[in-house]
């Protein structure tokens, strides 16, 4: 039994080092996905203090309005600033008549209030678009299809392009997003206001003008993971699952962070298809990457209650 | 003023309009989903259904001269919802169809003392074949255990040792279908000498089954049998072809040969098979009844690619094993407008002769069956389908189920479940 | 003019601390009850019964479990639905290891085991606080419900997985299972409802209700004080998972009658914590509204169009039921922060005072 536990995975591991490159590989591609969702959260909870359910429910939704868009003959990438315009009319409406009048209130207030935003998204969405998968428009937006075939120590080792391109894309909002908040003046309006809103105030920077910029980035943050994970694995409501996952990768990295967003993303990512797969399978039946994530990251906060990278929690009396 | 009397005025007229149905028609309820992620798979097949009976409806005014209602409950394929369409339904219908192994396992208990017959073509719970003990069930034409039994004797090609030593993957939905099969399958195991490895897959991860085939990559079994349903089907199918499984060795129930599935792959999934008991027979001449009442005055929702595909085929053979049904019980019992009771005479007694496919237009679309007081699912066995690249083409004769096999788990576990269900009424007229 | 509380003084210490002081106020109550008791089992039919008089009860109970949770205590969680599930297989195991136990007696003690659960999942909320916590708590809902699926123990190694309650007797009489009449199963529902209702009204008005609240106005204050954060703590998730576990039982046994996994899974935990919202964080009342509300609009959503002939689909209703319940949830987290249950307060203040304007 021990031996199971502590010593067979090993052996598995160094027996098929070809299959551990593959499994890492999956386990970064998720992980940069979960990044992706939980650096739209970190976003508009450091400029508004607001944790934003609705996030899984936005990378949805504007995957299926690329989807649908094209479907009714929208060229692919006219459908693609299409969208980008179709949710920043929702970041719009979203601010004006859900945010505005909740102003002030205490922040589990706020976050039931981005739930209803999501019940109402998903109820909408379902209506608008029906509720079948769909087929992401992958080639037609240019991501390339096909799959790179290395040998590696006598093996197989497959990497799919289109998730090389999610990573690449990934990684260029990474660095775009960091750039914006710590460069342009806009970029510090946005910490200005995570840090205090009624100081932001008195230096003139417009509460709803900024609130509905960072809502609108982070739909486009949802356009791509939507674009990026809908290739994956089809675009339905079952992708908002996913959003649950980010939860995990805010926890261990931190609600402010958006370092915090990608390493906890990448860590979450790659640990619970490692664990799936040299113990989860083997030793309980499989299934376990549902809970694997939380329990990992419930463990860490144990011993860092404000995550890996969170800003410690001041409390005053 | 107080909400408790709007609810209750609410309950009220709740109460009165659930009951009201058209006086000379037979109301049959489908509980069907055409939402979620289920819907891809369940759409083509209950287009089929419905659109059978619109064609009854309007060429020959129903059966036995009355109009037949079909109406629709969206249950999502979930197994709540489906219990409360179920509740909902129970008043007026003459037979309830739930359409998930769910929730006919949560349904089976109520039927007893409800009294509605349930039909489950092809799903439910394999020991439904018993007549004796689940009355009011029928899964005509063929069960799971049958369907299991059916893949094994082609992977075997009918010699017991071939599969002795081998691995056999059972990729499965983590769902009361994906799992319905599995103490057959375990009793095969053993007896032939085969390693069974269960694969489950979440209802969550349908679509992300890159873990699942991770293992089947690590495991390299001799084949993967596949017990599919909705998102999971496209899931596994693309994660088989990105992996690099040979297609070939892998073979799915009859829920998981569904063309559009197979299209999204196209050439890259030829090999793919499927065991079925329907078939699309693209001259048949129920088609030009369809084409002619349904589609040209455009009562149909289904398009013609989907037509053309095994499922919706397979929605009018469901719907013809019904009408059967309903024929039969009208004949014996001298009236137009049969109640459950009468219904499930006739769905016992339902005969799908070649003689009778041929009258009806459906010749080669289902193999030749026939159910009984006692055998309420008519073993009509199935042919191998397998995926030419575009389209899904018979590979094989016809397959009959091991029944020597089956039968003894079959009598086994309905008494078990009588057993469990207790006081559970066993219809004792059916000899056997 | 009708809450005319001019003229009622109260002669003692005892009757001034009376739950209802008011006579109005009492009066309501014994009609409520009275519908309840009387009114109600004899003139539903079986639809209302299980559509809408069972299960307000029920999740009106599992409500007021959060509430402690979250309204009192000020824990966020959002795994009642494993808690839950806890109760219905805790219930289910007890019943088919030991069959000559009184299925009510069962439901109760199947508390039990989901309090033991519920305080082991509660202890990171000693390190662990505000949204935090609500994440780990998500920890506990998907843990349990993987639990639920691959302990075969659980279901008694059932092939399909699920949980099948078979007919069971109190008493004679049959209580659980397709053999059981809706009228006996509202009774059962109802006395465990109304019995648990008082005995937690009683503690959260007593000393444990104020370390509640306490421990979730200002914990550090609370500490500071004297309050003992850590039991305070523990025994909200102990009796709200006492209460959640049974209401969980009660799901399964006197409800719908067989369960499956994910039955308990993320979606039923928002719906509770939808009750206790919309109807009043920190409030008893707020859950049965908030659970009439929840559990009555998709009901009259399905019936509304029937009535006046408008062909809509059971699927699109379902969804404009989901948009509706999002909408509704906005509306009135803008409108009353503080749910249902304020705003009745609200009325009954302005109820007092009517037709006068002051």
């Amino acid at each position: 039994m021990l031996q199971d536990i502590f010593i067979n995975p090993f052996k598995d591991m160094i027996e098929a080092p070809d299959f551990l490159m593959q499994v890492l590989w999956e386990g970064l591609v998720s992980g940069i996905l979960y990044a992706l969702i939980a650096m739209g959260f970190v976003l508009i909870y450091r400029s508004s203090r607001i944790f934003n359910f609705a996030q899984g429910i936005m990378v949805v939704f504007a995957a299926l309005t690329l989807v649908w868009l094209h479907e009714i003959g929208v060229p692919a990438w006219i459908s693609l600033v299409l969208t980008l315009g179709v949710m920043y009319v929702l970041a719009f409406g979203i601010e004006r008549v859900v945010l505005r009048p909740l102003v002030g209130q205490p922040d589990i207030i706020l976050f039931m209030a981005t739930i209803g935003v999501t019940l109402f998204l998903i109820g909408g969405g379902e209506i608008i678009f029906g509720g079948e998968n769909k087929v992401m428009i992958t080639e037609e937006l240019g991501i390339p299809t096909g799959s790179f075939e290395f040998e590696p120590f006598g093996g197989f080792l497959i990497l799919e392009q289109k998730d090389i391109t999610a990573v690449v894309v990934a990684a260029i909002l990474v660095v775009g997003l960091l750039a914006f908040l710590n460069m342009t003046r806009m970029g510090r309006a946005i910490r200005a206001l995570g840090d205090d809103h009624q100081a932001a105030f008195s230096v003139g920077i417009s509460l709803s003008q900024i609130w509905v910029l960072v809502w609108f980035i982070a739909g486009i943050i949802a356009l791509v993971t939507g674009i990026a994970w809908g290739a994956r694995a089809g675009v339905s409501f079952a992708l908002e699952v996913i959003a649950y996952k980010a939860l995990p990768v805010l926890m261990l990295g931190g609600l402010e962070s958006i370092a915090g967003a990608i390493i906890g993303g990448l860590m979450i990512g790659m640990m619970e298809k490692v664990f799936e797969i040299y113990w989860g399978q083997p030793l309980m039946g499989g299934n376990t990457e549902t809970w694997f994530a939380f329990v990992l990251a419930l463990l860490v906060l144990l011993f860092r209650p404000q995550g890996l990278f969170g800003e410690k929690i001041i409390e005053r009396v | 003023m107080k909400p408790i009397f709007k609810l209750a005025a609410a309950a009220v007229a709740a109460a009165v309009t659930a009951g009201a149905v058209s006086a000379e028609s037979i109301y049959v309820p489908n509980l069907s989903y055409r939402t979620g992620p289920f819907a891809s798979t369940g759409i083509p097949l209950m287009n089929g259904q419905k659109d059978y009976f619109t064609m009854l409806n309007a060429r020959d005014g129903g059966i036995g001269g009355v109009e037949i209602e079909f109406a629709e409950c969206e249950t999502g394929y979930s197994t709540e919802k489906g219990v409360e369409c179920y509740e909902k339904t129970k008043g007026e219908a003459v037979v309830t169809q739930p359409w998930s192994t769910g929730i006919t396992l949560q349904v089976l208990p109520k039927t007893n003392v409800d009294k509605i017959p349930v039909l489950a073509p092809g799903y439910g719970f394999s020991p439904m074949a018993d007549g004796k003990v689940f009355q009011w069930a029928f899964n005509a034409p063929a069960s799971y255990w049958d369907g299991a039994s059916m893949i094994l004797k082609y992977l075997s090609g009918g010699d017991a040792n071939a599969l002795k030593g081998k691995k056999i993957a059972f990729l499965h939905l983590d769902h009361p279908y994906g799992k319905e099969p599995i103490p057959f399958l375990q009793q095969e195991a053993a007896k032939m000498g085969f390693e069974l490895l269960l694969i489950p897959v979440g209802l969550k991860e349908m679509q992300n089954q890159s873990a699942q085939w991770l293992q089947i990559r690590r495991e390299r079994p001799d084949n993967v049998i596949m017990w599919g349903w909705g998102a999971m089907n496209a899931g596994a199918i693309t994660e088989a072809v990105k992996t690099k499984y040979p297609m070939e060795n892998f073979i799915g129930v009859w829920w998981a040969g569904h063309s559009a599935d197979l299209a999204i792959v196209g050439e890259r999934g030829t090999g793919y098979k499927s065991i079925s008991w329907s078939k699309p027979v693209a001259d048949a001449a129920v088609w030009a009844d369809i084409q002619e009442h349904v589609v040209a005055p455009g009562l149909t929702v289904s398009s013609e690619e989907e037509r053309k595909g095994v499922f919706y085929s397979r929605g009018l053979v469901m719907s013809v094993i019904l009408a059967e049904g309903i024929a039969a019980a009208q004949k014996e019992f001298g009236t137009g407008k049969i109640n459950a009771e009468q219904m499930r005479w006739g769905l016992e007694n339902v005969n799908l002769s070649d003689a009778r496919l041929a009258e009806l237009g459906m010749t080669g679309m289902v193999p030749p069956f026939a159910t009984s007081c006692s055998d309420h699912t008519g073993h009509s066995g199935a042919w191998m389908l397998e995926w030419n690249g575009s389209e899904f083409v018979q590979a094989s004769d016809h397959i009959t189920p091991d029944r020597d096999a089956i039968l003894p788990l079959e009598t086994a576990k309905a008494a078990e479940y009588a057993a469990a269900n207790a006081p559970w009424p066993v219809n004792e007229a059916c000899g056997n | 003019m009708f809450f005319r509380t001019v003229g009622q003084f109260k002669t003692s210490y005892r009757k001034d601390q009376a739950l209802f002081p008011v006579r109005q106020d009492a009066v309501l109550l014994w009609v409520i009850l009275l519908f309840a008791w009387v009114v109600f089992p004899f003139t539903a039919s079986e639809f209302t019964f299980q559509t809408l008089l069972i299960p307000i009860l029920i999740y009106s109970l599992a409500a007021i479990g959060l509430n402690i949770l979250t309204g009192y205590a000020g824990q966020l969680s959002l795994g009642t639905a494993a808690f839950m599930g806890v109760g219905a297989y805790a219930c289910y195991k007890m019943i088919t290891l030991m069959p000559w136990m009184n299925p009510i007696v069962a439901i109760l003690l199947s508390g039990v085991f989901s309090a033991g659960i519920g305080v082991a999942f509660g202890i990171p909320s000693l390190r662990i606080k505000g949204f935090y916590l609500a994440i780990a708590t998500l920890a506990a809902q998907f843990f349990l419900v993987w639990l639920f699926e691959k302990w075969a123990w659980l279901y008694n190694y059932n092939a399909s997985g699920a949980i099948q309650v078979p007919n069971l007797k109190s008493m004679g009489v049959y209580v659980a299972g397709p053999q059981a009449s809706s009228i006996v199963q509202y009774y059962v529902v109802l006395g465990v409802v109304t019995f648990l209702t008082i005995v937690v009204i009683n503690l959260t008005r007593g000393n444990l209700g104020r370390t509640w609240k306490a421990t979730r106005d200002m914990d550090i204050a609370a500490d500071l004080i004297g309050v003992n954060l850590m039991k305070s703590k523990l025994t909200a998730f102990a009796v709200s998972s006492f209460i959640v576990g049974v209401a969980g039982a009660l799901f399964v046994f006197m409800w719908r009658g067989a369960a499956e996994p994910n039955l308990f899974d993320i979606p039923l935990s928002f719906r509770i914590l939808f009750i206790a919202i919309i109807g009043g964080l920190g409030s008893i009342l707020g859950n049965y509204l908030g659970a009439i509300l929840i559990v009555g609009l998709p009901v009259v959503l399905n019936t509304v169009p029937e009535a006046l002939g408008l062909p809509i689909s059971s699927a699109t209703v379902e969804h404009l039921n989901i948009m509706i319940v999002g909408s509704l949830i906005v509306f009135f987290l803008i409108i009353e922060p503080h749910g249902l249950n304020q705003l009745w307060r609200l009325i009954r203040e302005k109820l007092i005072t009517w037709p006068f304007p002051h």
